[in-house]
Order: C-alpha cells, then sequence, then structure tokens
C-alpha cells in the first residue's frame, strides 16, 4: 500500500465532506458502479503491493452474497505483496487521508485512497466493519485488525485486533469488505475488468470466485515482471502554484536557490541561477519568506523556460514487449502477437511512454467492421468505459486497416498502453484519454510499428493460402491423368496406376512445397463422374 | 466389321506413335521429372509465311505445356483425356468425329478445396474445348487427326477420269452419273488407281461445279473436276494435294470475284492461320487463280489508273504487271452493269486485312467508306502473299469500284460461255494469278 509508506506525510480533511464531495468522482454514484469500483481499487492495490516491489503476484478476489435478503456483498482481495506495518493499518484503512508527498511515481491507484472510499461507501450502505490481515516479509506474525471509520472525527474505530504466529513465510494483505452492490448488473464489468487485467499481468497467478460459484483462474505464464517505477523529483515544465507553495510550506531549505535545486529534476547551479534572474528573486532569500506573488513569478519563468532536459522516465513502469506478447497469449491463443514499447516522450513536463501490443487469430473475437476490438490501458490499468472519446480510440480509427492487410471485421485486438506520471484523463471519469498531440502521434506511430509486422505476417500466410489453392488446382487432375495415361499405356497396369499417383503426388508436393498427405487429401477428394 | 488394309495400317501406326509419346510422359513421372508435354505453339504468332516454299508454316515456338502450371493444369489433363479417348477409339476400330470425341470426353470431376468445400467441374464444356484440344494433340504427335481415323463431314466433292482405290473398293470417278464422289475424310488412305486427264478444276461454288459436270466439261476438256462447296475442309486439300503432288496436275482455282474467294484461293495454296501447322500436308502451292478476275470483268484500263496512284508505296514494281496491250474486260458495260454487286462493308474491311490499309486508303474514293475503313482498319499492314504485284492489281480495282462478282454470273452470261470460252481461254493464255 503505497499510500501508507511510514515515511510520507498526511494531512486530514473531513471525510464526510470527501465523500460526498468526491463519491462519484472515484466512481461510488450506485449499487453497480460500487462493486465494480470497490473491486477495482482493492485489485489494483494488490498489484501495486506486488509487482511494484519486485514480487510476482498471487491474487485472489472472492466476491460472496453476505446476506440473504439485501444486496450486500462481501468482496475479499488477498495478496502475495510486501504488507503493511501493523500500526499504520488503522490509519491506512480507517482515515481519509490526502497524500502530502509531492514525489511523483506511476501508481495504479488513482490518489491513493480509493479504497478508503470504498470501505466508506460499504460502511454507510451495510454498517459493516472492514477486515485487514497482513503481514510483511521480515515479520514474525501475522496481525488482523477489524475496523470502522469514525465519520465525524474521522478516526479509525478498532473494533478487534489481533495477531498469531506466522508459521509459513507468508506476506501480503488480505482486505475484506462488505458493501452493497448489484452483482446482476456490475458481473459483466467486472468480469471484463478482471480480464483485462489478467491481459496486462502474465506475471500473476489470478483466481477469481464469483457469487455464481464461477472460478477464473488465469496462470502465471512469465516470471519476468516489469520493470518498477522509481520515485523521481517533478519535473519543472509541469510546475503550478500549489506544488510551489506545498514545497515552500513544508520545505526545509536555507535558501530558495537549494529549494530548487532539490525539489526539481533537470535543476543544476547553473540552471536555478538563471531562473532566480530571470524572476527577480535573489537566489540566497529564504524561501519561507518568498510571497504568493514571487512564487507565482517563478512558476511562470519555469513554465517558460525552454532549455530544460526533457523528463526523466524513470518513473514510468512500462510493461514491456515480453509482458505484453505474453498477456495476450495467455488470453487469446493468438496465431499472431507482437508488441512495442516505445521510447520514452514527454508532454507538458510529464514524461509517457506509449505501448502497443497486436493479436490476431487464434481465440481473438471478431472485431467490429469498423475498427479492431480495442484494449485501452493507463498506467496498467485497464479503460473500460467512455472507448468512443478516447484519443487512442480515434487513432485505430484513423488507420486504414487495408493497407495492412486486415479485413475488417477481423479477428484482431488492438491493446494500447498509455504510462505516464500524469496521465491526461478526458473528464472525472478517467476512463478515457484526452486528444493530446504528443500522445496521438507517438500512439499512431506504434500502432504502425506493430501493424508493420502483422502485415508482413498476413502477407506471408496469404501466399501460403494461395501455394494452397493452387495445390488443390494441380491436384484435382491428379485422377484423370493417371487414368488417361494407364489406359494409352495399356490394360494390366492396375499397380502402374498406383506407382503413377504417388509420384504425381510427390511432385507435386516437392514442387509447391505443400505437404504430401495435403495433396493427398485433395486427390482422394476426387470422384470422376461419367 | 470389314476393316480396310490400309485403314488397319493407319490405325496401328497412329496407335504406336500414340503409345509412345505417352510412355515417355509416364516415364517422366515415374522418374519423378515434371510433367510436361513440348509441343509447337499454336498461335498468330508463331505462324510464318515461308517465302520461299510460300506456305503457311508453325513457327518454331515450342510450349511446355505443364501439369504444375496453374494456367496449363487444366489443358495438360484435357490434353491426356483426349489422348486416352482417341486412343480407345483406335484400338476398339472406331471411327469417331470431333463432335463424338467432344461428348466421350464430358464428364465432370469433383474434387474439395482446402476448406473441404465440394466443387464440381466438367472436363469441358463446349466442343470449342475439345476442338482445340484435338489440335494440340495433331501437333504434339506430328500426326493428323485423318491419320488417327478421326471423321468429320465430308464436304468436297470430285468428278473425273480417274479410278481410285478406297477401302477395299475400286471406284471410277467418271461413272458417278449426275452425283459425285464425296471426298472422304480420310484422303490419304485413297489409292490413285489410273488417270487420264490433264488438269485439275476447283469450283468454289457447288452449283458451278454441277452446272459444269452436266454440261461435261471435265470430260471435254479431259479435266478432274472438283468443288470444296465454300471454305476447303482438311480433306479437299489434302486430296487437292495429292493431285497436285503425285499426279503433277496443274490446279485451277475458280472463285467467286470477292475477298472470299481470293482467301479460299488462298487457303488452298498456302494454307490456313489456324491450321498452320497442317500446310505442308495440306497446302498446293502450285494452284493457281483462273478467276474470276477483276481485271476479266473491269479490263487492264481500270487497273492501270489505279497502278499510278500507288506509285508512291510500292514504286515501279507494279508497272510490270500490266499486259500489253491492255487486257479487254470479258464483260460488255450492259452485262457488267447486271452483274457486278456492290462491295458490302465487310467485304471492305476483308479486303484491307488481305492486302493492307494503305492501299485500300489509296483507292477509294466513297468518303463514308473511306472514313468507315481509316476508324476500323488503320494500320492493318495485310498479308505478305497478298501484297504481290499481281494481287495489288487485283484487289486495287476492287477499292476503286467498290464492286464484286459471282461466278454464277459468268454462267448466266451462258453455260457455254463459262465452259468453252472464259475457262480454256485463260487456261490457254495463261491468264491467272500465282
Amino acid at each position: 500500500m503505497s499510500a501508507a509508506a511510514p515515511t510520507e506525510r498526511y494531512r486530514a480533511i473531513s471525510p464526510a465532506e470527501f465523500f460526498y464531495k468526491y463519491r462519484e468522482i472515484a466512481g461510488f454514484s450506485n449499487p453497480v458502479r460500487a462493486l465494480y469500483q470497490a473491486v477495482r481499487e482493492l485489485v489494483e492495490n494488490a498489484l501495486d503491493a506486488t509487482d511494484s516491489h519486485g514480487i510476482l503476484p498471487n491474487i485472489k478476489i472472492i466476491i460472496e452474497k453476505a446476506d440473504e435478503n439485501r444486496e450486500f456483498y462481501r468482496v475479499t482481495v488477498e495478496d502475495n505483496g510486501i504488507g503493511l506495518p501493523p500500526h499504520v493499518v488503522p490509519e491506512a484503512f480507517g482515515r481519509v487521508l490526502f497524500s502530502s508527498k509531492y514525489i511523483l511515481r506511476q501508481t495504479r491507484g488513482m490518489f491513493g485512497l480509493g479504497a478508503k472510499v470504498a470501505i466508506l461507501y460499504g460502511q454507510m450502505t451495510t454498517g459493516r466493519p472492514v477486515e485487514v490481515i497482513t503481514s510483511q516479509p521480515n515479520l514474525k506474525r501475522i496481525y488482523y485488525f477489524k475496523l470502522r471509520i469514525d465519520i465525524n472525527k474521522n478516526e479509525p474505530i478498532i473494533i478487534e485486533r489481533g495477531s498469531w504466529r506466522k508459521n509459513r513465510d507468508w506476506h501480503g494483505t488480505i482486505v475484506s469488505m462488505t458493501l452493497e452492490g448489484d452483482w446482476s448488473r456490475a458481473k459483466q464489468r467486472i468480469k471484463d475488468y478482471i480480464l483485462r487485467t489478467a491481459v496486462v499481468t502474465p506475471y500473476a497467478n489470478i483466481v477469481f470466485m464469483t457469487p455464481d460459484g464461477e472460478i477464473y483462474y488465469y496462470e502465471r505464464v512469465i516470471d519476468k515482471l516489469p520493470r518498477p517505477p522509481k520515485e523521481v523529483k517533478p519535473h519543472p515544465y509541469g510546475v503550478d502554484l500549489e506544488l510551489m507553495k506545498r514545497i515552500r510550506d513544508n520545505g526545509s531549505f536555507s535558501t530558495v536557490k537549494e529549494m530548487l535545486m532539490k525539489s526539481f529534476q533537470g535543476i543544476g547551479n547553473v540552471t536555478a541561477s538563471s531562473l532566480l534572474e530571470i524572476a527577480g528573486i535573489s537566489p540566497d532569500l529564504n524561501p519561507k519568506s518568498l510571497s504568493d506573488k514571487q512564487l507565482l513569478e517563478l512558476v511562470n519563468v519555469m513554465k517558460n523556460y525552454k532549455r530544460f532536459r526533457s523528463p526523466t522516465s524513470e518513473a514510468l513502469s512500462p510493461l514491456g514487449e515480453e509482458v505484453i506478447k505474453a498477456g495476450l497469449k495467455r488470453i487469446y491463443d493468438p496465431e499472431f502477437v507482437e508488441a512495442v514499447t516505445r521510447r520514452p516522450s514527454a508532454y507538458q513536463g510529464h514524461p509517457f511512454i506509449v505501448e502497443v501490443g497486436i493479436a490476431y487469430g487464434g481465440k481473438v473475437p471478431l472485431s467490429s467492421d469498423k475498427y479492431p476490438t480495442l484494449l485501452r490501458y493507463a498506467n496498467k490499468i485497464p479503460l473500460l468505459y467512455d472507448e468512443g472519446s478516447d484519443v487512442t480510440t480515434d487513432v485505430v480509427k484513423g488507420i486504414s486497416w487495408d493497407q495492412y492487410l486486415v479485413k475488417l471485421p477481423a479477428p484482431i485486438i488492438v491493446l494500447v498502453h498509455i504510462c505516464s506520471t500524469k496521465v491526461p484523463f478526458k473528464g472525472v471519469g478517467k476512463e478515457s484519454i484526452a486528444d493530446v498531440k504528443e500522445i496521438r502521434n507517438e500512439v499512431r506511430l506504434a500502432i504502425q510499428e506493430v501493424a508493420r509486422k502483422l502485415r508482413t505476417y498476413l502477407s506471408k500466410k496469404l501466399k501460403e493460402e494461395e501455394k494452397k489453392k493452387r495445390v488443390v488446382s494441380l491436384a484435382k487432375y491428379v485422377p484423370e491423368v493417371v487414368r488417361a495415361l494407364t489406359i494409352i499405356l495399356g490394360d494390366g497396369h492396375g499397380a502402374k496406376a498406383k506407382m503413377l499417383e504417388e509420384k504425381l503426388v510427390e511432385i507435386v508436393s516437392l514442387r509447391t512445397g505443400i505437404p504430401k498427405d495435403e495433396v493427398y487429401k485433395v486427390v482422394k477428394s476426387v470422384e470422376i463422374g461419367v | 466389321m470389314a476393316i480396310s488394309s490400309v485403314d488397319k495400317y493407319a490405325r496401328q501406326k497412329s496407335i504406336e506413335i500414340l503409345r509412345k509419346k505417352f510412355a515417355s510422359v509416364a516415364k517422366r513421372i515415374l522418374e519423378g521429372k515434371r510433367p510436361v508435354l513440348i509441343m509447337p505453339k499454336r498461335v498468330l504468332s508463331n505462324t510464318i509465311y515461308d517465302m520461299k516454299k510460300k506456305l503457311l508454316l508453325l513457327g518454331p515456338e515450342m510450349k511446355r505445356r505443364s501439369l504444375l502450371d496453374v494456367n496449363e493444369a487444366r489443358k495438360f489433363m484435357q490434353t491426356l483425356l483426349m489422348a486416352s479417348i482417341i486412343y480407345e477409339a483406335l484400338v476398339n476400330d472406331e471411327y469417331p468425329t470431333i463432335r463424338d470425341l467432344y461428348y466421350r470426353g464430358k464428364h465432370t470431376i469433383s474434387y474439395r478445396d482446402i476448406l473441404g468445400r465440394l466443387h464440381h467441374e466438367n472436363t469441358w464444356d463446349e466442343q470449342r474445348e475439345s476442338d482445340a484440344v484435338i489440335r494440340d494433340i495433331e501437333v504434339f504427335l506430328g500426326v493428323l487427326r485423318e491419320e488417327m481415323l478421326i471423321l468429320s463431314k465430308e464436304k468436297g466433292k470430285v468428278v473425273g477420269n480417274l479410278v481410285i482405290r478406297s477401302g477395299d473398293d475400286v471406284i471410277d470417278l467418271s461413272k458417278m452419273g449426275h452425283g459425285a464422289y464425296a471426298i472422304e475424310p480420310t484422303p490419304d488412305l485413297i489409292e490413285f488407281k489410273d488417270i487420264d486427264a490433264e488438269f485439275v478444276l476447283v469450283v468454289e461454288k457447288d452449283a458451278v461445279f454441277q452446272q459444269l459436270h452436266r454440261y461435261g466439261f471435265w470430260k471435254k476438256y479431259k479435266a478432274i473436276l472438283i468443288t470444296s462447296a465454300g471454305q476447303p475442309d482438311r480433306a479437299t486439300r489434302r486430296f487437292v494435294r495429292r493431285l497436285s503432288e503425285e499426279l503433277k496436275l496443274p490446279i485451277y482455282i475458280l472463285t467467286d470475284a470477292d475477298p472470299y474467294g481470293w482467301y479460299i484461293y488462298s487457303v488452298f495454296k498456302i494454307g490456313s492461320i489456324t491450321l498452320s501447322y497442317e500446310s505442308e500436308r495440306l497446302a498446293t502451292p502450285n494452284a493457281k487463280f483462273i478467276g474470276v478476275s477483276m481485271t476479266d470483268i473491269f479490263g487492264e484500263e481500270e487497273a492501270a489508273k489505279n497502278i499510278k496512284k500507288l506509285a508512291s508505296i510500292f514504286g515501279k514494281d507494279l508497272k510490270n504487271v500490266l499486259s500489253k496491250p491492255r487486257k479487254k474486260p470479258y464483260l460488255s458495260d450492259k452485262e457488267r452493269k447486271n452483274y457486278i454487286i456492290k462491295a458490302k462493308k465487310k467485304d471492305v474491311e476483308r479486303a484491307v486485312e488481305l492486302v493492307g490499309y494503305d492501299v485500300a486508303d489509296k483507292l477509294i474514293s466513297n468518303p463514308e467508306i473511306k472514313k468507315y475503313i481509316r476508324q476500323r482498319k488503320m494500320g492493318v499492314s495485310g498479308y505478305p502473299w497478298f501484297r504481290t504485284p499481281e494481287w495489288i492489281k487485283e484487289i486495287s480495282i476492287f477499292f476503286s469500284k467498290l464492286a464484286k462478282l459471282e461466278i454464277e454470273a459468268m454462267a448466266s452470261k451462258g453455260l457455254k460461255f463459262l465452259a468453252d470460252t472464259y475457262i480454256p481461254t485463260k487456261i490457254e493464255t495463261g491468264d491467272w494469278i500465282d
């Protein structure tokens, strides 16, 4: 649970206020959305606790009916991640927190508080507490908590707590919560979500048990994890006044110059001096003494400064070509799969990487006749809704697939993953990506790059099929030719007929490169009428 | 069935060639080599006019018909299928016609494609296809269909002081009454026993043949009288050739004075484009065009005028073809007016194909026809064997007068005129085109 790392600071706001303000943004507008969103938050936290820390994930998701009369569902998500230190568990689950960190790193969680909104929603709709079991790798005990949130005070209430000795080397977290939901209407979404998650986590074992008694098991197919993201300082292009204020108020820097150099990437001695000179601020000033107006001036200077290095992409965790290919293979068993991870790029000071995978044939479902089936991901999270307004959709639609020998509808999936320290989502739903020129370009180039490989494959396949068709157009005459030759060569040549046929099949096979048994199949199918 | 001995011999020979050729095809297959039939290309571009032999011949280009070539596989199959049918007919002492062969070989091949779908395909659909395959087998084997005892409809007729042996019978062609001997489809199996004739007259029109026959023309002038009844079939051409080659008789050909008549003559003399592979056996290089010629109708004055107009194309070569003194027409002005027929556009087009657009363009004065021809036939270069001074002289009158004439017209002037004046005079004075 990255939000609960002990070194980070938190600022509390009224959770009731927060909840009412944000539950729709956070996706808890109705029982359908809420159940889906709760599963999502817990699964994403589980994955962040594992793959971001170099652990091959084992994730178990259980949704069960929790009340006979009412639509209450208990959602349990278990991971084998790094676990939580026992003393932060009540805070992490029982207090709605606002992260104070301005350190950037690509994570799945939206604000680091999605899970808490889910818990709050569950508590408000069912009154039931959340249960947490966790242990860290170096701890000898497993800790158990039953919590609820005191909404008014915004404080965790510990209903039960306990611990027991580990008798096996287990670490990870199990979270169970109960909420009002609508399984029958949410199930397709939830299944989709887990399937799409499974597509990009071939390195994870995922078990999913539904209230209908179904069990989905996605078995790990590779042991390679995506590169974990590093925490990096923000790039000056992405700076805003709020961020600057927080740095000023929370930091302990002796001079403004030191503040700039230590808080941002790409600002050294020289750059810091010239920035401050342009802004007309003395480099030796104590940052605490800076007025908001001066800060704003500094922000504007930084935004317009042209000579920064491009933002570092170390904070990004792309899936990697191997993972994408393995993931698509695991789910769709396609006849063709290829992927590309583009080189890092940036928009408005935010680094981003575009990755594209294409799967064709096999168990890939047939696409629409307009454009290939699209699997969209942002920071490894599947985007399920608002496909129509996503820039990726627009790019995919704009590609003339004919050129790549894809005749729509076709069994083709295009997977697009955009990872960034700041994904430019469109609207509050965070389900589609806005049309940013740099991203649009990268997406197009990435798709074209993979599509070219698909084209090569398809053209080869087409040739192969042509070859087979050619074989039919030759082999179908073999029996007639044999018959005619045997007549001319005289009677009593039954054995010769057999030999001639065998030889002709062999010659046709040899000259066309199609296996003998396939040629034979055609020859055997021939019937000569009278 | 009583099979004549010549017949038996021909069969045996064809069977042997067939077996030998196809045994080598089978041998190639058993050796794992590409199944191919190598044969001369039977297309216009591979048809050559041999200036020395004065024959239309098949050129040297060969084609390899391979079972492994998608475009040729069907034809390969058809060729073998046809060969097997012909072979069966030969060994069973049958005499199939080309239509029989078409029906015997027509059947369905059903097969499944790579997706397992069932397809049906006919070995051939139209007789045009099977006929083409028969021609392929002829060139592949170097054996003519007549030698394989494949029959076609009898068309040509002959009478005269000639005794032949056909099958096991001896036939006197001077004792046919009002009828005539139909030239059999296998003229090579005919044996010439006795002959008392000085020349051969081949008449395009069956009606004119009958008139001359009843008039006793062949008796009076010691002729062998033959008609091809229009376009000559292979048997008639072969028969005429044998008369020329074996009996050393001069051959005179009498046709209508129109482009079709001229072409019929050229088929007798040098061969046809579609059957160029048979020319060496069927063509009669010594055959002479005796009439009806344009100068017989219009006289040489008309030709002289035309020749001046053509000087820019042919230079002085043409001048020598005019005789001195200039030949007078056989028809009076009034007769000519009654007998000639206005040439149709189709006739003019055909004539241009024979002699070339440049000649036509210089001579046609009718603006409508001139335009019509320019649109359709511009650049047509004509056949080399019709671009000789004699033929240019002949056809030039056709273009300048846009008129044609049927042989019947000469008979209308009086059968006596045709039989006793026109033909004998032409022969005596050597007034023909060679």
